[in-house]
């Protein structure tokens, strides 16, 4: 039971910052690899605001949304618009995007030097609540109630709003989308905006989870992110959040039975069976290519 | 700055960055590169005798073998079940193998863990650069080969591939298991030079940084990846020499740079680099050597016959019960309103759909049962509606390409230099001449694809589709975009053609055209055939007439999604 409900907060975190690199694939068809980046620097920011600006992580976590978003504006800007009529674009945005996410790295360690680093004693409550025989912490309800939380809302946002509407347009078709008065170029930088908004937020969370924050942090969560998305079905977002907290559980799993080494090949072998199995994920719909 | 080690870097970056070419040139983008590696390492490491008791040199040897055995065995294994995926589920699929193999092997004990594996230091910068240049011929010579070609086809257009005759599924698992042998290689060359290897080293940046380092340098032109490895290896060095610091700089500036590159560079380094375009001699009349002909079966004999042939899209039946036969030497016309299903019925007769249910014998094959490029061997050869050219390749290159059929493998004699290869190139290259020259295209050879006019696109896939010396010729509406003048050229190249024996169906909303240029008019509406006949019994057909103008009214036609969608 206890292993249950790590599994589903850490399964949340994964699900958070899939959801944000499900979100730009499904409706732009590209695979944002600055995403992992976004949520290394969120992660080292937040620590900043709560350690050196002391400010609380309520107050930090908003602040890192803010900046998520932001970032996302950013990479739309520089590594993706440019390509944007190129006949390459697929390529050609994963290598941009790997290099925008280069840099950014690459920034972080001049702000923060190389080393790990950790929110200060006592930011966070650590009290622990009895819940049925299993311990958890304020924290790990915090982050399970703020992920699903944006999750709902995103889902809606796309489900229902006016600019939902047009995401889900430009993902059926982009040219007929601008003929019908969509602002294709404005809709897209929101999406990212909102994908790094999102990741932003897991980074932050996840930081505060393990309580430590590495400039390798990003790595180790993208090739998580991807099998996330791929299980889920590419686009899905519910896919993705599903997919998400079957990861989680899967690991807290795997480590309590098979033993830790092989932990990260669950999350590999899962991959692969769906993908040849079921390449459209479990909630994906395949998308019929025109001739 | 050019220090021994520097070197051998670059050497062994550009071997790693030459297998992820080796896909990307047909359109691929895998990751697997780095697990192929790894295990080809590990594998080669344990199994070769120690260079002291064999000499350096034979066990180095001994190693490639091995290595590259297991690195193109990996690939196929992996090739296999994968080989449907496309894009970036292939790239993860294959990204999550070489994890799986990453795991794994941190986990063995023969292979040391993570502590890796301690091998003899034997690779020079000498023999570093050797077998570079061996791999960077083995692509060089592909490059202007048969294979090559279709392999940048099949990046180019993979459906418009494989309506030229090429064999998609082989030419892909064929890429695919080059890029495991050249991994493999990289993996022993890797390991003979660091001296110690951990599963580490082939991990997932280690599979970004070969994709980033053949992405930069190119994936159109064999130069590519070593450019890019010179480009990734030097930049690091240069900034050392100029004294920048270590830390945030250097990776910063080398992402930057990266950066640049793919913005503004979009093929690559090797876009600097100006890519020759051959231009074969304009010789008419000789018959070329080297072609296979196809001999087409005497006029009146029966070609092809469609029996209740349906096509069904979620309840719309696009295509409905159609009885059709045509007969050698004829040309067809078959017309009808948008949405008609005019383009489904010849997507059926080509084998690009199967249809829902009934029965389409076309020259002895039974379409839709057999793979597309089995129709196009059978000698079916058509243009499309909306134009899928090549386009990233010349005119030229496109008309090539759709020779496949009637050219002779040319990349391994080519490794080899044997005069053959380069009598059955240039007969291939004639070939194309004369097909671009029959529709007025031989002047804009060089031109690229994308950068013709549109009547001049029509004009190029027709003599593409032309070039596999087709038996039954299928146009899908070639007149479109074009003027009354070149319309009528293209109905005097109709005829010249079925002049020459081959039988031909055409698709086209020109009515005119279809009038003064058919033998026999099919009329299609709502997928059923409404009338068939000669041109002047059409043209006096009442239900025909009522058709086009009846189609005005609004309401009464099924939607236009049958028109032109595929699968």
């Amino acid at each position: 039971m206890q292993q249950l409900l790590n599994g589903v907060f850490i399964g949340s975190i994964y699900a958070l910052f899939a959801i944000g690199f499900t979100l730009v694939f499904g409706i732009l068809d590209r695979l944002n690899l600055t995403h992992p980046a976004v949520f290394a620097v969120s992660a080292f920011v937040g620590i900043e605001l709560v350690a050196d600006a002391g400010l609380t992580v309520w107050v930090a976590l908003p602040i890192v949304l803010f900046l998520g978003a932001v970032l996302g504006l950013v990479i739309e800007r520089v590594a993706f618009r440019p390509l944007k009529n190129r006949p390459d674009a697929h390529f050609a945005g994963l290598i941009s995007s790997i290099a925008l996410a280069g840099m950014f790295i690459a920034l972080l360690q001049w702000r923060y030097g190389p080393d790990t680093r950790r929110f200060p004693a006592g930011s966070f409550p650590e009290t622990p609540i009895e819940f049925g025989g299993v311990a958890v912490t304020v924290l790990q309800v915090a982050i399970l109630f703020i992920s699903v939380v944006l999750m709902i809302g995103l889902t809606w946002l796309v489900a229902r709003s006016r600019l939902g509407r047009g995401m889900r347009a430009i993902a059926e078709n982009p040219t007929a989308a601008k003929v019908l008065g969509i602002n294709v170029d404005r809709v897209t930088s929101v999406t990212f905006a909102i994908s790094s908004a999102l990741g932003g937020v897991a980074g932050a969370l996840f930081a505060m989870n393990v309580n430590s924050a590495q400039l390798g942090m990003g790595a180790a969560i993208e090739l998580k992110g991807l099998a996330v998305i791929i299980v889920g079905g590419m686009g899905s977002l519910p896919g993705a959040l599903i997919g998400g907290l079957a990861l989680g559980l899967a690991e807290v799993f795997a480590v309590q039975y098979i033993g830790s080494s092989w932990r990260d090949l669950i999350a590999f072998g899962l991959l692969f069976l769906i993908l040849l199995v079921r390449p459209q994920g479990l909630f994906g719909a395949r998308k019929v290519r025109e001739v | 700055m050019l220090t021994d080690a520097t070197l051998t870097f670059v050497a062994l970056g550009a071997i790693f960055a030459y297998s992820f070419y080796a896909v990307l040139v047909a359109g691929q983008l895998s990751l697997g590169q780095a697990g192929f590696a790894s295990l080809a390492a590990f594998t080669a490491a344990s199994l070769t005798p120690r260079p002291s008791e064999v000499g350096e040199i034979p066990a180095l040897l001994i190693a490639i073998v091995i290595g590259m055995v297991v690195g193109s065995a990996a690939a196929v294994v992996l090739g296999l079940p994968t080989m449907h995926l496309r894009g970036v589920f292939l790239a993860i699929a294959t990204l999550a193998f070489a994890e799986a193999v990453r795991i794994l092997i941190l986990n063995q004990e023969w292979t040391g863990g993570a502590q890796g594996m301690s091998v003899p230091k034997v690779l020079t910068p000498g023999i570093a650069w050797a077998v570079l240049a061996v791999v960077a011929y083995w692509f060089a010579r592909m490059g202007r080969s048969r294979y090559g070609r279709a392999l940048e086809a099949i990046r180019e257009d993979e459906l418009a591939a494989r309506a030229m005759g090429i064999d998609v599924g082989r030419h892909r698992l064929a890429a695919f298991t080059t890029a495991g042998a050249v991994a493999g290689l990289y993996g022993v060359l890797w390991a003979y030079y660091v001296r110690l290897i951990a599963p580490e080293d082939f991990g997932f940046t280690a599979a970004i940084d070969g994709l980033v380092t053949a992405v930069v340098g190119g994936s159109t032109m064999f130069v590519g990846p070593l450019l890019g490895s010179g480009f990734q290896t030097l930049i690091p060095e240069i900034q050392r020499a100029l004294g920048v610091e270590a830390g945030w700089i250097r990776p910063f500036v080398a992402s930057a740079l990266l950066l640049i590159i793919i913005l503004f560079l979009p093929g690559g380094l090797a876009s600097l680099v100006r890519r020759r375009i051959r231009m074969p001699k304009r010789r008419m009349g000789t018959p070329e050597q080297g072609l296979q002909t196809r001999s087409h079966p005497a006029p009146g004999e029966l070609l092809a016959s469609l029996e209740g042939l349906s096509k069904e899209y979620g309840g719309v039946h696009a295509v409905e019960n159609v009885d059709l036969e045509l007969r050698s030497g004829e040309v067809v016309g078959l017309i009808g309103p948008n949405g008609a299903g005019k383009t489904t019925l010849v997507n059926m007769l080509s084998g690009l759909i199967p249809p829902t249910s009934g029965l389409a014998t076309v020259l002895g094959t039974q379409v839709g049962r057999v793979p597309v490029h089995r129709v196009a061997k059978a000698g079916v050869s058509r243009t499309f509606q909306h134009s899928k050219l090549f386009n990233r390749l010349s005119a030229l290159e496109n008309v090539l390409v759709g020779g496949h059929l009637v050219s002779r493998p040319t990349f391994l004699r080519r490794l080899l230099w044997l005069p053959s290869a380069r009598r059955d190139e240039l007969a291939a290259l004639d070939h194309a001449a004369r097909c671009l020259e029959r529709v007025g295209l031989y002047d804009l050879a060089g031109s690229r694809a994308s950068s013709l006019s549109y009547g001049d696109q029509r004009r190029l896939e027709i003599a593409r589709a032309l070039a596999s010396d087709p038996t039954l010729l299928i146009l899908d509406e070639p007149a479109a975009g074009m003027n009354h003048v070149e319309a009528n050229r293209l109905s005097d190249l109709i005829s010249s053609l079925a002049a020459d024996g081959l039988t031909i169906l055409l698709i086209e909303h020109n009515v005119g055209m279809v009038l003064s240029t058919c033998d026999r008019i099919v009329v299609l509406n709502f997928g059923k055939v409404i009338a068939t006949g000669t041109p002047d019994e059409i043209a006096a057909d009442a239900t025909v007439i009522e058709a086009y103008l009846g189609s005005a009214e609004a309401g009464t036609r099924p939607t236009d999604r049958t028109e032109g969608s595929h699968p």
